[in-house]
């Protein structure tokens, strides 16, 4: 059973579908995760309707995130809203999914836009809570290795995130090596179910780019 | 004075006592005039250590949470020295070195991290870029092994550390068209909240040192401060986006 945070549209939504044609049972929630008390509860209602959890999947990002704009004229609401909200969300989707998944272990994954790795103008707020995001994901991985879970980060292009939003500026010098931006259910969603799945056991703490060769970390 | 920061204005938030005081003290010896922006008064201390030894120091208070307060440190750089040309945001939570485990961190330990860090980056950025951008300057914000690789005691602090290279790699695409450079530090320093954390962990000290190969943490001002001068300086016009790790070893992964 994976819980899928954002999962009512966008890439929540691919990953969801994606999951599902790999044969997980998929419970996709689209509640709110602007405290801990909400977030518990939709976590609870989901786990009360479907079942024990086995995975999490934190895919939910406020669409208003997405926002290009030169930090110098971002009003200090909008940084709250595209910076420190999405930290927010993210640590409650991780307390939830940690509390969830204790007694039996279990699997985590955040889904972090490779502009964490590489920076994108325009998109500062973002991209700190995404970077943010991966960092959390590592001390999560670190504290919880005792209880069988593991924590993980899957790292689309930030396109992925929303629909009609156009890439950055200044990342790509080539073309992806395999040719072709990826899809979100048909490319990133098959290594969430991988990182969900039995034989990724022992991966903790990692990032994996899954945008076609763009971005290759040291 | 001579050195490498000769003429050189620069600003550092959190520079009352710790790795800022003295990351402040190698900028003045380097011969930058300093604006120690802190909260408390213990700024004070810092600029009279700086002009004792001969250098050009003011404090401003200023609690990088507040965008009036970080305003306010700009403008009295300004009115000091007549221009900015560096700033160093360095101040961290006071919460900073307290362990915790994720499922007990309440809003209010998140907020607490959160705003110094974060939000401070964000008023220090808003409102030192119309001088940084006359000036050609720098920014350079502190991150810390624990952005890099996470923390099992503090993770929190790794999470607004990590976020803070984030921040550092896209301001840095940002502001390059304007000729300023932003880098993110990475120190393993000797600190109040380091040895706080001694206190409260008597296995830590050793278990650090023995993962630090160079055996020992960083002296802020001997040992961290000139890694900053460095990227302060006009020699490191082409550096941008970085993350410098000043750790003894202590990462290597890149």
């Amino acid at each position: 059973m994976v819980l899928v945070t954002g999962g009512g549209a966008g890439i929540g939504r691919a990953i969801a579908l994606g999951l599902e044609d790999a044969h997980a049972t998929v419970i996709a929630v689209d509640g709110d995760l602007a405290s801990r008390a909400s977030t518990e509860a939709v976590f609870a209602e989901a786990r009360d309707a479907a079942g024990p959890l086995d995975a999490v999947v934190h895919a939910f990002v406020d669409p208003a995130a997405l926002a290009s704009e030169p930090l110098v004229e971002t009003a200090e609401t909008d940084w709250d809203r595209r910076c420190e909200a999405m930290l927010r969300a993210a640590l409650h989707c991780c307390q939830a999914a940690g509390r969830e998944l204790s007694a039996r272990g279990g699997r985590l994954v955040l889904v972090t836009p490779t502009i964490a790795l590489t920076g994108a103008a325009g998109l500062v707020p973002y991209a700190t809570a995404v970077e943010g995001m991966r960092a959390m994901a590592k001390s999560a991985a670190r504290q919880w290795g005792e209880r069988g879970i593991t924590v993980n980060c899957v790292a689309p292009p930030v396109e992925l995130m929303a629909t009609a939003r156009d890439a950055p500026d200044g990342l790509a010098l080539t073309e992806p090596p395999l040719g072709r931006e990826p899809d979100a259910r048909a490319d990133v969603a098959p290594v969430v179910a991988l990182l969900a799945a039995e034989p990724a056991h022992f991966v903790t703490g990692a990032t994996i780019p899954v945008d076609g060769g763009l971005v290759m970390a040291p | 004075m001579t050195g490498s920061l000769a003429g050189r204005r620069v600003l550092i938030t959190g520079a009352g006592r710790g790795l800022g005081r003295g990351v402040a003290l190698a900028c003045a010896e380097a011969g930058a005039d300093i604006l120690v922006a802190s909260p408390r008064e213990n700024g004070t201390e810092t600029v009279a250590e700086i002009e004792a030894r001969g250098g050009s120091a003011a404090w401003a208070r200023c609690d990088a949470t507040v965008a009036a307060d970080v305003e306010g440190a700009v403008a009295a750089a300004v009115d000091r020295y007549g221009r900015l040309d560096v700033v160093i945001h360095n101040a961290t939570s006071r919460r900073s070195s307290e362990p915790v485990q994720l499922d007990d961190v309440d809003d209010a330990l998140w907020q607490e991290h959160a705003s110094v860090s974060l939000r401070g980056a964000f008023h220090c950025a808003q409102a030192a870029l119309p001088q940084l951008r006359a000036r050609r300057g720098r920014f350079i914000v502190m991150t810390s092994p624990a952005g890099i690789e996470g923390s099992v005691m503090l993770p929190v602090y790794s999470t607004v550390k990590g976020a803070l290279r984030g921040f550092a790699k896209s301001l840095a695409r940002e502001w390059a068209p304007f000729g300023v450079t932003v880098n993110a530090i990475s120190p393993l320093a000797e600190t109040p909240a380091m040895t706080s954390a001694y206190e409260q962990d008597p296995t830590l000290q050793p278990r650090l040192e023995r993962v630090v190969p160079m055996g020992h943490l960083g002296d802020p001002e001997t040992e961290i401060g000139p890694a900053v001068v460095f990227l302060a300086g006009d020699s490191a016009g082409y550096i941008t986006g970085q993350t410098l790790a000043v750790d003894g070893g202590r990462f290597m992964t890149l």
